[in-house]
């Protein structure tokens, strides 16, 4: 049997993965799968860079497929089921890309390479790839493959709904069309739609030199095909690989009635042709003109065409059955337009909203506000009791600081200004980040390092130093060894029944290094508001290294200092209004003159 | 993609580093300071001096001048760039037998390297083409070739590293076992300059051409600058018949039938728009087009959109683009009386076909409209006739 095995095509679930990104086709896919009655989209993951998803419509539902950075970041069970893939990126990454995923995709079937200017070498390489792992690959520049009915993989066929219908896509039908230009394919499919005839798969093969999987295969799995009666062959001008159908013909190994036509005799006006339209398109050899290869075929036994009216009466005039047409409701999936923004948090439902699909009212009534607070921002529905004890006395442990750190002045200078009370929260929130406030999110960033790269602490402590600078979590202005911070005390003693404390555990042995220089450098506050955080999102709610470097990197560490903290600027605002103080201004003294 | 010709100087430089052999040529431009260059070279011998542009039969059109001293080949040089010729190539006069003329080439195909080989080779294998023998290249030595071995796989090698797809040397000539490439060929993979470095885009050679228009030359600039494709070439600047077709497949069919019709002769230009352009794009390449279709002298000048059932090039999008372009030389179009023939397909063809449909009718241009409905050839005996209102 032929790599490219029609029959077994359409008794596989697919499951494509698409490297690279072209969502016009991805939704046409999408669109197929729905129209055809399938549950789920038959994409199932996007390799591409720049997003953790993009958002599709799957009959009018918006989803989302996700999106990797790497082929290697798939699961195992991903890997094990990928049977299909379509490559979107551009020539210079088709072979590397195209190769790993090979090498990573046990049970793949084969797939598709839209991309064109595929260097000659590289489809080579591939030729010889696909054929030691029994693997088929249409392309370079290749629209795809569909089989109607069962599989559409590529733009072949449409990206609009109702092209599906216009080339009757739904319905199994007999002529099988194998083309090597990727409009040509689409063209003589709506032709075989117009004969009843119905189409039983078509695909491109691709306009580059050396098309992967060439036209001789192609016809090798259109002979192998049950549901194939015949066969519609559209080739040009360049490229030898008719002859190699010819000899199919010849040698009875392709029995089933061919039409075809060979784009090309155009060139005949030239002493030196242009280069048409594909890549292959320019005949290198009397052998390679399209006059040539149609008395190729012809002599061995195909009906072709000597123009293109000719070549669509072959195919009207062949002797099949009419299938009926097959609609669905492909104009439902017009007009339809996407959200503004995505939401993965909360919506409203006939009136009633839901977060992170619990009723609001039911949370009022039964949550903590320190367990809805942690909840939300973590995106997670249900959380620990360790995760919410810890977040509610961190919430009320940051509340305030006294009047004389950043946020409390902003927000002071502003009330006395005579500004309302958003204003004045907002200019004390501005100051929140590198030096005020931010420390939290740093240390956090610091333990984890630390942790992921089993760092010794006197190497990290050492790294800091040589660098001139400080460690954020370690040292405080007033506490020391012998007197130690009770804040940081409580803070650690929260987490005392969690098993592994890695983070608490590298935090403390920074510190038991750091204090050998200086007896303030304690792990103060921040440090041990961050090694607790740390411990209980690993160990409470299964957070893995990666996922809380993702947290890191959108400054989540800080986020309970900034609502807690909230409640501390809105506080100096109603004492300043209390206490009617009036417009903020330093004296001279107060301001050195350089 | 395409294949492309390597300047001969670009290529003998790389075949001889391969052979560990010093190459001795000396590439000339008529746009540098080329009679200080020739200057520079030693007096006490005499040159080959010959056009390094992809140029097919130079020996017999007489751009290969042999025997030179430094004066006369200062004349060569003048009389080939007077000409029209932009790059040339001078090595020194080795004396050989015609009968020591062998004829050697590469071609990459599906099955491997294939090794074409002829004692007799010189200006005129193409008559001892029986002569030749076919053999792809296995590694292992082939009978029948006085090239050894080692020189064979290093060529080979030298093919495969720097993206060759074909390589001739003709003639090719062996003296003491040491090989004189006296005349070599070599077509590259243009697509290929990224994966190598012995290469660059400058060092590819084109056929003396015709001087290109600025209308070709825009639509060249904005291909080099679109993700989609777009090519454009002046066939007969009077020419009565010209084209605006999308698809590398269809656009071959269309001209095709221009062709078989018998009207080969009064088509204007070749050219194709795919892979999606956005609206600003289709309508600078469509004003470039109707800007020649404005120029030609012809009477009875029709315009034929053509282009098939498209898979994933919204209809409505680039024929917005089209529409503008149109709109921009609507009444030089009307007043020359050019007609307007349309057949297009796929995503969004109805709104497509509509809009045009409207506009034109409203522009007052006389014109048919088709779609998928009408096969796509059909539409250029229609337009031949001056069929439709």
């Amino acid at each position: 049997m032929p790599e490219l095995n029609i029959e077994e095509l359409r008794d596989l679930e697919p499951f494509i993965v698409c490297l690279g990104s072209h969502p016009s086709t991805i939704q046409a896919l999408l669109d197929f799968d729905y129209l055809l009655g399938r549950d789920k989209p038959s994409v199932k993951v996007i390799i591409a860079t720049g997003r953790k998803h993009e958002r599709y419509f799957f009959g009018k539902k918006e989803i989302v497929i996700p999106v990797l950075d790497s082929v290697k970041k798939l699961s195992e069970e991903e890997k094990q089921s990928i049977n299909l893939f379509i490559n979107l990126v551009s020539a210079r990454r088709i072979l590397s890309s195209s190769k790993e995923l090979i090498s990573i995709a046990p049970n793949l079937s084969g797939g598709v390479i839209f991309g064109e200017r595929l260097p000659e070498k590289h489809a080579l390489e591939l030729y010889e790839t696909i054929k030691q792992n029994n693997l088929w690959i249409l392309g370079g520049a290749s629209v795809g493959l569909v089989i109607p009915g069962k599989l559409k993989l590529g733009a072949i066929g449409g990206v609009d709904s109702r092209q599906f219908e216009a080339s009757n896509l739904f319905a199994e039908g007999q002529v099988a069309v194998i083309s090597s230009s990727g409009g040509m394919v689409n063209e003589i499919i709506r032709q075989v739609a117009d004969t009843k005839y119905g189409v039983s798969f078509a695909l491109a093969v691709g306009g580059e030199r050396f098309p992967i999987t060439s036209p001789k295969e192609a016809m090798l799995s259109a002979e192998a095909d049950p549901n194939t009666k015949a066969i519609a062959y559209f080739g040009e001008l360049g490229g030898t690989d008719e002859a190699d159908v010819a000899d199919l013909l010849r040698s009875g190994k392709v029995t089933k009635p061919i039409v075809a036509y060979i784009a090309g005799t155009v060139a005949e006006l030239f002493d030196t042709p242009p280069q048409f339209g594909h890549a292959k398109a320019m005949a290198g050899s009397q052998a390679e003109t399209a006059r040539a290869k149609r008395e190729l075929l012809k002599e061995a036994g195909a009906k072709v065409g000597d123009s293109f009216a000719d070549f669509i009466n072959y195919l009207r005039r062949l002797d099949l059955m009419s299938i009926d047409n097959i609609s669905k409701d492909a104009d439902d999936l017009q007009n339809r337009s996407k959200g503004l923004i995505a939401s993965s948090l909360s919506y409203d439902e006939n009136g009633d909203v839901k977060i992170l699909g619990k009723d609001i009212l039911d949370l009022a009534e039964n949550s903590s506000f320190a367990a809805i607070v942690i909840s939300m921002l973590l995106g997670k529905q249900e959380i620990s009791k360790e995760t919410e004890n810890f977040t509610d006395f961190v919430l009320r442990l940051l509340v305030d600081h006294g009047p004389y750190v950043s946020g409390a002045m902003n927000t002071i200078v502003t009330a006395r200004a005579g500004r309302d009370l958003v204003s004045a929260l907002s200019a004390g929130l501005l100051t929140i980040g590198p030096r005020f406030g931010g420390a939290i999110n740093e240390a956090a960033v610091i333990w984890l390092k630390g942790v992921k790269n089993e760092l010794k602490p006197s190497e990290l402590v050492e790294d800091y130093a040589s660098r001139g600078e400080y460690i954020s979590g370690i040292g405080h202005r007033k506490y020391r060894v012998d007197m130690p911070d009770p804040r940081v005390t409580k803070v650690l003693s929260l987490i005392d029944g969690l098993k592994e404390r890695k983070f608490t555990n590298f935090a403390k042995s920074v510190e038991a290094e750091t204090l050998q220089k200086k007896g303030n450098l304690i792990l103060n506050i921040d440090g041990a508001i961050a090694a607790g955080l740390l411990d209980v999102l690993h160990e409470c709610e299964g957070y893995d290294y990666d996922a809380l470097a993702e947290l890191t990197t959108q400054e989540f560490f800080n986020a309970l200092f900034v609502l807690s903290r909230s409640v501390g600027l809105m506080a100096h605002f109603f004492d300043q209004k209390r206490l009617d103080e009036g417009l903020f201004r330093l004296s001279d003294d107060q301001v050195t003159k350089l | 993609m395409p294949r492309k010709r390597l300047s001969e100087f670009r290529a003998k430089s790389i075949l001889y580093k391969a052979l560990d052999e010093p190459y001795s040529g000396w590439e000339f431009n008529s746009e540098e300071d080329w009679q200080a260059n020739l200057d520079a070279l030693p007096d006490n011998q005499n040159y080959v001096v010959k056009v390094d542009q992809a140029e097919k039969g130079r020996f017999k059109k007489g751009l290969v001048k042999l025997n030179r001293n430094k004066s006369e080949a200062t004349s060569d040089l003048d009389e080939l760039f007077n000409a029209g010729y932009q790059f040339a190539l001078v090595e020194p006069y080795e004396t050989h037998e015609d009968s020591e003329e062998r004829y050697f080439s590469l071609e990459r195909t599906r099955d491997g390297i294939k090794v074409s080989y002829s004692p007799s080779g010189g200006i005129n294998v193409e008559e001892n083409s029986d002569s030749i023998t076919h053999e792809v290249f296995t590694g292992e030595p082939l009978s029948g070739i006085d090239v050894d071995t080692k020189s064979l796989s290093s060529l080979v090698d030298a093919f495969q590293s720097n993206y060759f797809s074909f390589l001739e040397i003709n003639p090719l000539v062996i003296k003491d076992e040491k090989l004189y490439l006296l005349d070599a060929a070599v077509e590259v993979d243009n697509e290929a300059e990224f994966f190598e470095e012995n290469w660059k885009a400058s060092d590819l050679r084109r056929p003396k051409s015709k001087a290109e228009s600025p209308e070709e030359l825009s639509v060249q600039e904005l291909a080099s600058k679109s993700q989609a494709s777009f090519s454009l070439e002046v066939i007969n600047p009077n020419g009565r018949i010209f084209v605006l077709l999308s698809g590398g497949g269809a656009s071959v069919v269309v001209a095709d039938e221009v062709y078989n019709l018998g009207s080969g002769k009064e088509l204007g230009n070749y050219g194709e728009y795919s892979g999606n352009p956005n609206l600003e794009e289709t309508e600078i390449y469509t004003e470039q087009v109707v800007k020649l279709l404005l120029k030609s002298s012809a009477n009875s000048k029709v315009l034929i959109i053509g282009g098939g059932v498209a898979n994933f090039t919204d209809v409505r999008i680039t024929f917005k683009g089209v529409v503008n372009a149109i709109k921009k030389h609507e009444e030089e179009l009307r007043n020359q009386g050019v007609k307007v023939y349309v057949r297009r397909g796929g995503p969004h063809e109805k709104e497509g076909l509509e809009a045009i449909k409207s506009y034109l009718e409203k522009a007052n241009i006389a014109g048919y409209i088709a779609g998928p409905e009408l096969l796509l050839s059909d539409i250029v005996s229609l337009a031949l006739k001056g069929e439709g209102n």
